[in-house]
């Protein structure tokens, strides 16, 4: 009992979490759309600061819970304005520094080896058995697939299909290991995914996913932050979106 | 291989057996001696996290204990940091998820003590406290100890929970549990098969190693 007693504390002390301090990693929380573009520019970022950037990706409206309740990120980049606001209302973020950055586009995705490409207007066909989407109540491109869906004129037809991913990232898993036929997602995911096609939903199917961003950083300590969003919506930064299907912002 | 994640856990896990133990076999003896009003309830409640599915859980916890409520605020003006998202949160998710564990099987163990024991060193002259920590918990200890290991299988498993109080904060609050899940999202097969199967090899390790000890400590 006391050897054991002996690991613990050993355990206990020899491996302290590193602290939060000014130096540490910049704190990112991002739609999960942007996983791979926001990689890419996260490695920039270190590049040109010499600041490590560390994400969390996940639903935008997830993200915009933590930050209300207090997570400590410092930059929030949103697939959909509304949670920037909700930040914003709550008193967390800076409104001066709530930028769009991007428009969001979704695609009709399927693995290659189930068959014909697949349009939304094929959902219909009783091979699609399966239809992932992003959970609507928080994830905004499930909000979009919802309303490409409803403007197809098929949403009735495949509601009792729907099966909803956490996020948009985790909706593409749902498709690409198998256990769901198809999947409605963001094209900046589907651009870098292997072993799939997909066809682009026009961009008039559903209301704007207008991305956008804030800085949430505590005041006196937000130049980093700032520097990232400004890289964000910079000209290189946009350049780095465009390549993973993001189209640039209205206005 | 960035072991992080590993090692957070690890600390996560430990410290809150530490505490869901101190708490948890003290709750055992109350429970299991003290005869109060309210005493079922109490049970009950402290049996909640058994029941409920983590994510529940963690959001009771969010509210109870987040940046807006008064025990957030509370914590705050005195530590000068949230105590949700970061590993203090953590911890304490970890804590109330292995607390009815640790709870339940002490209590039962301490049942199972022959009370004619407990009677024999009290005419020998100890008081009630002495009992409890010399006659009573000794008696009791495979139980308890069984209790402890449970509560830190659980501890070193949680997603649920800890996900909503700590968040997935890379290299600060991401535990292994939330590793796996994170590379799986991101379609790091190979990761979140190699992270999966480490914590898996810890956990049988760990647990062998309790029930050794637990063996040959009796």
């Amino acid at each position: 009992m006391k050897r054991l007693l002996l690991v613990l504390l050993l355990l206990l002390s020899g491996c302290s979490a590193q602290a939060a301090t000014e130096d540490g990693p910049l704190l990112v929380a991002a739609a999960s759309d942007l996983g791979p573009a926001f990689t890419e520019l996260g490695q920039v970022f270190e590049q040109e600061t010499g600041r490590a950037v560390t994400f969390t990706f996940g639903s935008s409206g997830q993200l915009s819970q933590q930050i209300v309740n207090g997570a400590p990120f410092e930059v929030f980049a949103s697939a959909s304005a509304t949670f920037v606001d909700d930040v914003v209302k709550a008193g967390q973020a800076d409104a001066a520094t709530v930028a769009d950055y991007a428009l969001g586009r979704i695609v009709v995705w399927s693995r290659g080896d189930t068959g014909p490409q697949a349009s939304l207007a094929d959902l219909v066909q009783p091979r699609f058995r399966r239809i992932a989407v992003a959970n609507p109540e928080h994830a905004p491109y499930g909000v979009a697939a919802v309303e490409a869906l409803q403007g197809a004129g098929v949403y009735d037809r495949v509601q009792s299909r729907l099966v909803y991913g956490e996020n948009v990232s985790d909706t593409l898993r749902l498709a690409s290991s198998g256990n769901a036929d198809v999947a409605i997602v963001a094209l900046s995911l589907a651009t870098v995914e292997d072993g799939g096609r997909f066809t682009e939903v026009p961009a008039a199917a559903h209301r704007p996913l207008r991305q956008s961003l804030v800085v949430t950083a505590e005041q006196g300590r937000a130049q980093a932050a700032e520097d990232f969003a400004e890289l964000v919506v910079s000209e290189p930064g946009r350049a780095v979106l465009a390549r993973y299907g993001f189209a640039p912002p209205e206005g | 291989m960035d072991w992080f994640p590993l090692l957070l856990s690890l600390r996560v896990a430990s410290l809150a057996t530490l505490m869901a133990a101190v708490l948890g076999i003290g709750g055992a003896y109350l429970l299991a001696k003290g005869r109060f009003p309210g005493r079922g309830l109490l049970e009950a409640v402290a049996s909640l996290p058994i029941v409920l599915p983590p994510t529940v859980l963690g959001y009771y916890l969010l509210v109870v204990l987040g940046a807006r409520s008064p025990v957030g605020r509370a914590w705050e003006s005195v530590f000068g940091g949230p105590l949700v998202f970061s590993v203090t949160g953590a911890v304490v998710a970890a804590t109330v998820s292995a607390l009815p564990f640790c709870l339940r099987t002490a209590r039962a163990a301490i049942e199972q003590v022959d009370p004619r024991v407990e009677a024999a060193a009290r005419t020998l002259g100890l008081p009630e406290w002495r009992v409890a920590l010399q006659v009573t918990l000794p008696l009791a200890r495979r139980g308890v100890i069984a209790g402890v290991a449970l509560g830190f299988a659980r501890a070193l498993g949680d997603f649920g929970a800890t996900v909503m109080v700590a968040g997935n904060i890379p290299g600060r609050t991401q535990t292994m549990p939330i590793a796996v899940y994170d590379a799986v999202q991101a379609g790091d097969d190979a990761r979140a098969g190699t992270l999966a199967l480490i914590l898996a090899v810890v956990a049988v390790a760990v647990l062998l190693l309790v029930n050794r000890f637990s063996r040959a400590g009796v």
